[in-house]
């Protein structure tokens, strides 16, 4: 066993921290935690600008084949996402880059392959995902909007809710019930959906601390090219279990982490109360203890999800674990870090919040990877199911 | 023993829920958290009608003149509706002019809380954010008659529609707990201005400056010098009305998340029959029922004029974690729709984070708490 990265390894990941760092330089005062980027102009146009930079050295086709462009390997992914964790630096499209493209890859024709993946890798076409619907959340499968075939066309009608940055996307990728007398899970199709199309109407929600990173998506007779599909026709399940497979995976968050921990402890040891530092109070000392042994589990619980994903030997279960680990994580660093900070943990970015409000921030965004990305609920069974072996619901 | 509410605490609540389901809408909670006020003055008014500022004011200065506990019964009720405002910054700083207070101060002032025509809140936090003796710096300096204030405080609850400031100053250098003065202030006096802080909860902290505020020496509540225990006094009964208060929200979070579960359907049977939600939901109650009797018993002994510092600590130690998981975890068990500003859930869990820092925090309790049990 090794855990240790090669010399080129330590080279490319070096590459990657100095452009993050650089990066940094430009980054508004009001990116503030990870969906701020949907939210306000300046930092959506800093997040394009990143996407523009990453582009140009080619780092949004890590791990493509080369007849796509591609460049590096799995293992420069997660370096990459580490260094971008690290610095918050935005610019990889969770959904083009990270979900969809190593979904065409694997399931799209050749034609859908030459068509939408460049401008992926030009940090051209922003993605979202229109999935989820007032009735259909984790059960995705009973979902009810439609698309139904006329001529070379889907006409879509219907309602997909909770869609992130679906205001901001230039494209969105979907499933729609294609055949309405189909069994489950052989009765929807996998759509890709330009959003300017007429008919689409994107509203967006309030999140609860009253930022706007997602949206309610309305369809009303949408017309989209039948050859815009992904998979089999009527087959679109299988599609949207291999991209949920390339749902994030976690490294970015705990590397955000990490860095909010070193920021935590710098500022335990700068901040006096009762003209003491914090630093020195024993329970502060055991809780940030605390979280930094559970990072350093998820970082390593990460490395061997990322491991087995590059000798394409996926676990379910490791995969699952992380995903309620590092989440979990999230929802007890926000709570420590709040603890610590006092009266002073509830105050919104502001000139009297501590480090720029990022820990009253943590405060709402914990539950974006508790519930997204298949609940830690839904997880628990997979891996008392498909994992442990245990007997399933019925 | 008899662990039943009374009569008159049962009519009590059963008014301040119906009178707070109709008056206390989540629309107009959610239209008070946007406004700068924070404040409905008709809301205010209509509360004053029956009584409520005046619950603990005795019947002499005209108020009703009821129990500690038979306001944590009204308290309850509060929380678990919500009801945003003064009330609580108003109610806490009626304790120590009960308390302290000269009968000029008590004639002069406790009618018009009764009436519902003043507001009043505490100024206690400064820079530090600690409820400790040694971190009050705002400084009273005696000039002839009067004493000229000056510094810095910070979450005041309501203080920019307040119409009296207590104020806890340094008048002595001497020992922290030593030189502690309480001044009552009228808020507009020269020299005082107020800036409203962005909170979780959009509940109206404020930082209150005061840049040489002269004030009357008769405006001493208690006594120069003499002022932590009045401090200390107001701090306990705030911390068990805060429970209170939270205990109601919990139990609204768990009605919320229980009625749901029946109603939201997924794999074709309503969430509520997954038993890994059901046990969660289990948890969740106990968690709420054995902190509801916490509260209880530190309210009944407070209100018995039994020496209750360290169950008092107890119960705010706990409750203040207890609201924070189960709001988190109602939020969990409805999934998307109660990550939603739309929905009240939220409304709950972010008072969670103020409920949780007002009067201690958790590690502040859980220190007195270790002293009390004999920790050296
Ligand atoms: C911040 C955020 C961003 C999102 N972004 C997107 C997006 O971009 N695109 C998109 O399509 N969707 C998005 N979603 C929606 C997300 O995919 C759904 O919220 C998720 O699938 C859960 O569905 P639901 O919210 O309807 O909850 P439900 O499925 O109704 O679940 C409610 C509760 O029941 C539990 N539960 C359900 N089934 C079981 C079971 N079998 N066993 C045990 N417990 C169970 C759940 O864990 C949860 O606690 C987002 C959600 C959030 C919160």
């Amino acid at each position: 066993m090794d855990f240790s990265l090669t010399d080129e390894q330590k080279s490319r990941s070096r590459e990657f921290n100095d452009t993050c760092n650089e990066l940094n330089k430009k980054r508004p005062k009001s990116l503030v935690g990870f969906e701020a980027i949907y939210e306000l102009d300046e930092c959506w146009e800093y997040n394009l600008y990143c996407a523009r930079e990453f582009a140009k050295k080619g780092w949004l086709a890590l791990g493509w084949p080369p007849e796509y462009d591609g460049k590096g390997d799995m293992m420069d992914r997660v370096l990459f996402a580490e260094a971008r964790g690290y610095y918050g630096t935005p610019g990889v499209d969770i959904f083009g880059v990270q979900m969809l493209a190593p979904t065409l890859l694997q399931a799209a024709s050749e034609e859908i392959k030459r068509e939408f993946l460049p401008p992926i890798a030009r940090g051209e076409a922003m993605w979202c995902e229109l999935w989820s619907e007032p009735n259909a959340g984790s059960d995705l499968a009973t979902l009810a909007a439609t698309a139904i075939k006329k001529g070379d066309e889907y006409i879509i009608n219907g309602q997909k809710t909770w869609n992130t940055g679906a205001h901001r996307a230039d494209w969105g990728f979907g499933v729609f019930k294609t055949d309405p007398e189909a069994r489950k899970h052989h009765n929807m199709t996998f759509l890709l959906l330009d959003m300017k199309t007429p008919g689409i109407t994107v509203r967006p929600i309030e999140y609860l601390d009253g930022s706007a990173p997602y949206c309610e998506v309305y369809f009303d007779d949408v017309h989209v090219p039948a050859r815009n599909i992904v998979g089999q026709e009527h087959e679109g399940w299988s599609v949207v279990n291999l991209l949920a497979g390339f749902e994030r995976s976690g490294i970015n968050e705990i590397m955000s982490m990490m860095r909010g921990l070193e920021e935590m402890v710098a500022f335990c040891n700068e901040t006096k109360r009762n003209g003491k530092p914090l630093s020195k109070d024993p329970v502060i000392r055991n809780r940030l203890a605390q979280l930094a042994c559970e990072l350093e589990a998820a970082r390593a619980l990460a490395y061997r999800v990322a491991d087995l994903q590059n000798r394409n030997e996926m676990s379910l279960m490791d995969a699952s674990a992380g995903k309620i680990f590092f989440s979990e994580l999230g929802e007890r660093f926000a709570f420590v870090a709040g603890d610590i900070l006092g009266p002073y943990g509830q105050i919104r970015t502001s000139r009297w919040a501590p480090q720029n409000g990022q820990w009253e921030k943590m405060f709402h965004e914990h539950f974006i990877t508790t519930i997204s990305m298949g609940t830690n609920e839904i997880q628990r069974n997979i891996i008392a199911w498909y994992g442990l072996g245990l007997p399933r619901m019925r | 023993m008899d662990l039943r509410f009374t009569e008159e605490q049962e009519i009590l609540k059963q008014s301040a829920r119906d009178f707070l389901a109709t008056e206390c809408p989540k629309t107009l909670v959610r239209e008070l958290e946007r406004s700068e006020k924070g404040h409905s003055p008709e809301l205010w008014q209509k509360m004053a009608g029956l009584g409520w500022m005046g619950l603990i004011v005795p019947e002499e200065y005209d108020g009703i003149g009821y129990t500690f506990q038979d306001l944590t019964v009204l308290l309850e009720e509060m929380g678990r509706n919500i009801l945003p405002g003064p009330f609580l910054a108003t109610v806490t700083s009626t304790f120590p002019i009960l308390e302290a207070g000269s009968e000029e101060q008590k004639k002069d002032l406790l009618p018009k809380i009764a009436q519902g025509e003043i507001i009043l809140t505490t100024a206690l936090l400064e820079e530090d954010g600690v409820f400790d003796a040694a971190s009050i710096r705002v400084n009273a300096a005696p000039k002839g008659d009067d004493f000229v204030i000056n510094g810095t405080k910070l979450f005041v609850d309501m203080a920019h529609v307040a119409d009296h400031i207590i104020c806890v100053t340094r008048t002595n250098e001497g020992a922290p707990e030593k030189g502690i003065t309480l001044f009552i202030i009228d808020a507009s006096t020269p020299g005082i201005s107020c800036e409203v802080m962005p909170t979780t909860a959009n509940d109206k902290l404020c930082e209150v400056r005061f840049e040489n505020v002269t004030v009357p020496r008769k405006n001493i509540l208690g006594k120069l010098d003499e002022g932590w225990p009045i401090v200390e006094n107001l701090l306990r009964k705030g911390a068990i009305s805060r429970c209170v208060e939270s205990i109601g929200a919990i139990q609204t979070c768990i009605d919320m998340t229980v009625a749901y579960a029946k109603e939201r359907v997924q794999y074709d049977r309503p969430i509520g029959a997954f038993q890994a939600l059901q046990h969660k939901m289990a948890d969740m109650w106990t968690a709420m029922e054995t902190g509801r009797y916490l509260a209880y018993e530190a309210a009944w002994m407070e209100s018995s004029g039994l020496p209750c510092a360290k169950e008092a600590s107890m119960a705010k130690a706990y409750v203040n974690e207890v609201y924070r998981d189960v709001s988190k975890w109602a939020i969990r068990l409805h999934g998307a729709i109660a990550t939603s500003d739309d929905h009240d859930i939220p409304l709950f869990y972010r008072r969670s984070k103020a409920a949780d820092t007002a009067f201690g925090s958790t590690d502040f309790h859980r220190e007195i708490v270790a002293q009390k049990i004999g920790l050296g």
